[in-house]
């Protein structure tokens, strides 16, 4: 990891990296303790046309004409542009910050070197404001994948994963793989605006939203998803809040789960409707046999009349969206997992087996009028102390929530297999995100097969910010 | 609004506001009980040095035990209505009943976003004349306070007009509570009671007429659905007792019906 020690030496060496440096540490708002990321190098000037280009600007998002957001988006657009990757096709990516804070832009889900992930934590370069940089990377895994900011946003509710820097990106398989058969492919992204600090059960405090959008548009502001009966059309659902779990239904119609987090799952299964934790996505065939107009919308009542919503518009279908409510709140990992998983081995070994690595979550009280700090057996970031990865080495993480909270825990640059949800043993579903239960103990195995420092954080902007995070490091 | 925060804010109750005497000690916070819930609280106050003579037919409060029964309703989420039943007992009195009040109250909403909390509650109600002369009283109670991490700061400045008894000519009586509170712990809350009345609020009485009291209080969290607050005040004028001990429980009741779903 690059301490603020290595840091100086390496800034020392060009006085232009130095003035860099100054600039993204006068710019970024880091947590007390943790170590400054490096500059990110500017554009060659012969380099030849990026294959992609984001513009990181000041945006206005209009929820609806009477919601308006100040923010800062990709492109001018929330979410952001849907990136079309070819797996295993290096791809350079030009990155322009024209907002008034260093950013950095995370490939979520990808299996990326430090120097492109994303994460300053581990290392990789942030952009200073009104600098320039282009990013190089060979896309893997394929599956539906997104990218986003991730910096720290502390009490400032319009910063980092609260603002509209999230993009959706696919890479589609390289040649020969077997993909799901579909007509028309439509990406959702669910998102919560307008968040303050207030007073909540637990006794601490915790974000609360004013409005809730798809695509950026509260139910009734934005153009309608058009269809055509008979058509089996793709959802890929991304949910880019920064701390909410949302359920959402299709009223009338119901989703075949082919994947989850990008990763085709052992077993798909037809459910009436989607549970996505923050940063989780879901790709799912929704046969279109039930013409008219339809609300696709979160299942609980309160989010959906902040807005959380869009239409679906059969073709010649008029009139105003249908909704029918749910009675309750549906789903199961366990559904998507090897159903036959307790037939097989107890874990597929690596070199030795999976050397488990007991973590431990809780919060410390801050005050009635502060959110709590969140630790990692017993220390937060970045004080959190982590075993050293050997390469080849397969590890099962032990996670003991001891809190009242569920957590979407997220592994950088790496895939895991989940293995035990809360008590539910399973196999076989490889995912980057995992809703931890609150109280319980849930496992994840992965292979260390992707050398160098690896973030592991709550995906909880609040919570990443007040200490979920930890860096794997390689031996 | 739910949360830890409530049952703080909650119990930091309020004064000797003269309208009930020391039968609610309570300074308000500015939150409000959250609609379809009701909050019932009982206010148990005892006073180990008080006054001991019957002046102008009103009973002594030395070794009075009140009991009140407060019952606060959600309406909106900016706005609530608390009623009161206030009781009284004491060797040779027995238990009597003394008055009621009735106490609306509304508060700015959340989504204004102001910087602190704010709300205005009224007060309205009858008490027998042999524990207070006045026996019909008004009060209008502007609430303002404010979290800030671990502490806790709460103001009224609460103006009390009698209707009926020996105070009616008096005008506009100015009589406020403020409180500030630390959180020791999630579950333990300690701080600060102030309450006083300094007569007409045009030209105050004197110290030795005021009613000035200071209350040790304990705030326990042990429960979003409970509310525990206990505290020792001391009254240093001679128009105040000069030692009262109280207490209040609360218990939050919710009969909307919350599914997963709403």
């Amino acid at each position: 990891m690059l301490t603020r020690r290595r840091f100086t030496q390496l800034a020392g060496m060009t006085s232009a990296a130095m003035t860099l440096g100054r600039g993204v540490r006068a710019q970024m708002k880091m947590p007390a303790g943790q170590p400054m990321p490096p500059p990110a190098p500017p554009i060659p000037a012969n380099a030849p046309p990026a294959d992609f280009t984001l513009d990181i600007a000041p945006y206005v998002l209009e929820a609806s004409p009477k919601h308006r957001y100040p923010t800062v988006a990709y492109n001018g657009q929330v979410p952001g542009p849907l990136l079309r990757m070819k797996q295993g096709r290096a791809v350079t990516v030009d990155i322009h910050n024209r907002s008034a804070d260093a950013e950095i832009v995370h490939w979520h889900g990808l299996f990326l070197p430090v120097a492109t992930d994303g994460a300053m934590e581990e290392g990789s370069p942030a952009i200073a404001p009104g600098a320039s940089t282009r990013v190089t990377f060979t896309p893997d895994p394929a599956g539906f994948r997104w990218f986003h900011t991730h910096t720290f946003a502390g009490n400032d509710m319009r910063k980092a994963q609260y603002g509209g820097q999230h993009g959706l990106l696919i890479i589609e398989p390289s040649e020969g793989s077997g993909a799901t058969a579909y007509d028309r492919e439509i990406v959702l992204a669910l998102h919560d605006w307008g968040g303050r600090e207030m007073p909540s059960a637990d006794g601490s405090a915790m974000p609360d939203y004013e409005v809730a959008t798809i695509n950026g548009k509260m139910l009734g502001s934005g153009e309608p998803v058009r269809v055509k009966q008979g058509e089996r059309v793709m959802m890929h659902v991304l949910n880019s809040s920064p701390t909410e779990v949302h359920w959402v239904a299709l009223a009338g119609h119901t989703f075949h789960v082919v994947a989850l987090d990008g990763n085709p799952v052992p077993q798909t299964a037809t459910v009436p409707m989607l549970r996505l934790a923050p940063a989780e996505r879901v790709s799912a065939i929704v046969e279109m046999n039930a013409p008219g107009v339809w609300v696709l919308g979160e299942v609980r009542k309160h989010v959906q009349a902040m807005g959380m919503g869009i239409a679906v518009e059969y073709a010649n279908a008029t009139g105003v969206a249908k909704w029918v409510q749910p009675q309750d709140l549906v789903w199961d990992y366990g559904q998507f997992a090897e159903r036959s998983y307790f037939a097989l081995p107890a874990s597929p070994t690596g070199i030795d087996g999976p050397i488990e690595i007991p973590l431990t979550f809780d919060s410390k009280f801050e005050g009635h009028g502060n959110e709590e700090i969140w630790r990692i057996n017993g220390k937060s970031y970045p004080e959190v102390e982590s075993p050293p990865l050997v390469a080849g080495q397969r590890y099962r993480l032990a996670m003991k929530n001891l809190s009242i909270d569920d957590h979407p825990i997220h592994l950088h640059r790496h895939t895991f297999e989940v293995t035990n949800v809360g008590g539910a043993a399973m196999r076989g579903l490889m995912k980057d995100v995992l809703l931890i239960p609150a109280g319980r103990t849930s496992t994840v195995e992965f292979t260390a097969n992707h050398p160098g420092n690896t973030l592991f954080h709550c995906h909880q902007q609040d919570h990443m910010d007040r200490g979920f995070m930890m860096v794997f490091r390689y031996a | 609004m739910a949360g830890g925060l409530v049952l703080v804010l909650l119990s930091f109750v309020p004064p000797v506001a003269r309208a009930q005497g020391n039968y609610e000690i309570q300074v308000y916070g500015a939150d409000t009980v959250e609609p379809k819930s009701l909050m019932v609280e009982l206010h148990s106050n005892f006073t180990p040095e008080g006054q001991k003579y019957v002046i102008d037919g009103v009973y002594p409060t030395n070794h009075q035990e009140h009991e009140t029964l407060e019952l606060t309703a959600g309406l909106t989420s900016w706005s609530e209505v608390g009623f009161y039943v206030f009781t009284s007992e004491q060797a040779g009195h027995g238990v009597q009943w003394v008055g009621d009040h009735i106490r609306p109250r509304v508060r700015v909403p959340d989504s204004w976003h102001w910087p602190v909390g704010v709300s205005l509650s009224t007060e309205v109600g009858y008490q027998r004349a042999v524990y207070s002369p006045d026996t019909w009283t008004w009060e209008i109670r502007p609430i303002v306070d404010k979290t800030m991490g671990r502490w806790y700061f709460a103001v009224n400045p609460a103006l009390e007009r009698t209707w009926h008894g020996p105070d009616v000519n008096q005008g506009i009586g100015f009589a406020p509570g403020a409180t500030f509170t630390y959180d020791v712990s999630k579950q333990v809350n300690l701080g600060l009671e102030y309450y006083a009345d300094y007569c007409r609020i045009t030209s105050p009485c004197g110290l030795h007429e005021q009613q000035q009291q200071i209350f040790a209080v304990t705030n326990l969290n042990v429960s979003p659905k409970w509310e525990i607050n206990i505290g020792v005040g001391v009254g240093p004028t001679a128009a105040t007792d000069h030692l009262i001990v109280k207490g209040i429980l609360g218990r939050h009741f919710d009969w909307g019906h919350h599914s997963a779903v709403d």
